[in-house]
């Protein structure tokens, strides 16, 4: 479990202390990043009726499965506690629809295929001025970006697009520091976000949001 | 042809049989041995209306809902096909004269039939000559806008029946039931051309649904309808073996609409076009909702012998193009 407690002195914290969260001023990471399930939605294949209502035939509910995925991130640092980044990520999520309801009594059924998930985006991190304590070497960040969002079908004949945003928070560890050299440091990033997408795969395009985590390693300049 | 009350009987079997194009019912004649599509060869399509009405539709009544009818057809725009009315006539419907007409006869013998479309073909060239829509005066009709009850919807029928003057053919999107004195009852159906009409008063049936404009425009392509909309394709198959005349229903899943189709050969196959880009459920049945003679000929043999169920894959239709082979796989009963 992490405690994140404010520095009784943030000035006096400053002072002795000039140094960003962590050393570098750009960062390079990769790693993986897991989406959970999200939801994408109902609809009902209708007939009309002689009054002009519905009657359902049968009844369908969306979802896209929890994956894992490839991520990869370029992050240049904008100011003492802020950084800005330039992120991508790609991953294979099965789609599903579940089928039941049928009017004629056909068994449930669920029809699948797997999705082709590309991201590009870009965000910022920004470090709150608290540590967990003096000279750690974790740093508790926030996050928020957004971008664009494609998304192939299996059979490649078709391509989805749409738009992501994403907010969380998350810590960076600093497995190595060598601030006076120029590879500056190594170390390992752990995230949780609410990951929001619309269009794109989504049948009605609305916005659908699913937790996601990510995990990487980076390097520091 | 629509029934009231079932025991349809397609119009097909009167000029041929259904055109082995694998994309919906369409009519067939058969010239020199060689299976051609039934279908206008120009437009517009000039049609005469009888000037003669029946209680409760005039003449001008019968030629302003017909008219109403035709533009529905007309309005579809990723059709072609267009109409144009060319004046009344005494002549009634079913004279072959090289018009066509449309206009009330009365059928009382037909008890079943509300209305019917026969075509006049040359025989040598397969070129469509002539189409004339009767409407059974045995019936009591109504153009009343909001309808009437106990009186069918003229303008529902005309568009049932303008269906199959531009060749198409029966579709199979409806559930029904059984009435205790024979003929069916229609719950639901999704598709102008299920040939067994609503009841006497619904004006349900006056909105082309996505089946019949698909079928509509696989027959009579325009505008981005290539381009734009993509395709299906694929067999039914029983045991091994592949099936004839089972009912495929393609559901879009982002837009909530329903096109059906058959297998339409002994190779079982099916093929169905104007279909929105994007994930599509598959589900296959037997036909059993309407009479088989609704859509076949009589000497075909339809396997009705399986269970309704669905493909296990999410079929994609392209943009653009087919979804490639797709092999639906039906249980025995
Ligand atoms: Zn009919």
């Amino acid at each position: 479990m992490l405690v994140i407690v404010p520095t009784l002195d943030a000035r006096a914290a400053r002072a002795q202390s000039p140094a960003a969260p962590q050393p570098g001023r750009f960062e390079v990471a990769i790693g993986s990043l897991w989406t959970g399930h999200q939801a994408l939605g109902s609809n009902d294949a209708n007939e009309t009726t002689s009054a002009g209502g519905s009657l359902t035939l049968f009844s369908t509910s969306s979802d896209l499965a929890s994956a894992a995925g490839l991520e990869g991130r370029v992050g240049v640092r904008l100011r003492r506690r802020l950084e800005a980044d330039v992120e991508a990520s790609y991953a294979r999520p099965p789609l599903r629809i579940a089928i039941s309801n049928d009017f004629e009594s056909a068994a449930p059924a669920t029809a699948t295929e797997t999705i082709r998930q590309f991201t590009i985006g870009a965000g910022v991190v920004w470090y709150p001025p608290y540590r967990v304590r003096r000279g750690s070497r974790v740093a508790p960040f926030a996050m928020a970006g957004g971008g664009y969002l494609r998304q192939l079908h299996e059979s490649a004949i078709l391509l989805e697009t749409g738009r992501f945003y994403q907010f969380g928070g998350g810590v960076k560890y600093l497995l190595a520091s060598r601030p006076t050299r120029p590879l500056k440091g190594l170390g390992a990033r752990l995230d949780v976000r609410a990951l929001v997408r619309s269009k794109g795969i989504a049948f009605d395009g609305g916005h659908y949001t699913s937790p996601a985590i990510g995990a990487s390693l980076f390097v520091r300049f | 042809m629509r029934r009231s009350l079932a025991l349809a009987l397609v119009a097909a079997m009167v000029f041929g049989s259904v055109q082995p194009a694998l994309a919906y019912l369409k009519f067939g004649v058969t010239v020199g041995g060689a299976q051609m599509t039934l279908k206008w060869a120009q437009t517009p399509v000039r049609y005469f209306v009888t000037d003669q009405g029946v209680s409760g539709v005039s003449a001008t009544d019968l030629q302003a809902a017909a008219g109403r009818a035709f533009a529905t057809w007309q309005a579809v725009p990723t059709a072609s096909i267009a109409y144009q009315f060319a004046g009344f006539t005494a002549a009634a419907p079913g004279r072959d004269d090289g018009l066509s007409t449309l206009g009330f006869r009365s059928r009382p013998e037909l008890d079943r039939v509300l209305a019917a479309t026969s075509f006049v073909v040359d025989a040598a060239t397969g070129t469509l000559v002539e189409s004339d829509i009767f409407f059974n005066s045995a019936f009591p009709w109504s153009v009343a806008p909001a309808g009437e009850a106990n009186r069918y919807d003229f303008e529902s029928i005309a568009l049932h029946e303008i269906g199959h003057l531009s060749g198409l053919g029966h579709s199979a999107l409806g559930e029904t039931e059984l009435r205790e004195g024979g003929g069916r009852r229609v719950l639901g159906a999704e598709a102008v051309m299920f040939p067994i009409a609503f009841v006497a008063g619904s004006i349900a049936g006056r909105t082309l649904k996505a089946d019949d404009i698909a079928g509509i425009s696989d027959l009579y392509p325009d505008g981005d309808f290539n381009q734009a909309l993509g395709s299906i394709s694929g067999r039914v198959t029983k045991d091994g073996q592949p099936i004839f005349g089972a009912h495929v229903v393609a559901f879009d899943v982002a837009r909530g609409s329903v096109v059906g189709t058959f297998s339409l050969n002994a190779q079982g196959d099916f093929s169905a076009g104007g279909l929105s880009p994007g994930p599509h459920v598959l589900r296959v049945e037997p036909i059993d909702d309407a009479d088989v003679e609704s859509f076949f000929e009589a000497a075909r043999t339809v396997d009705v012998d399986f269970r309704v169920g669905f493909i296990d894959r999410i079929v994609v239709v392209p943009r653009g193009g087919d979804s490639g082979e797709i092999t639906l796989r039906v249980v025995r009963k």
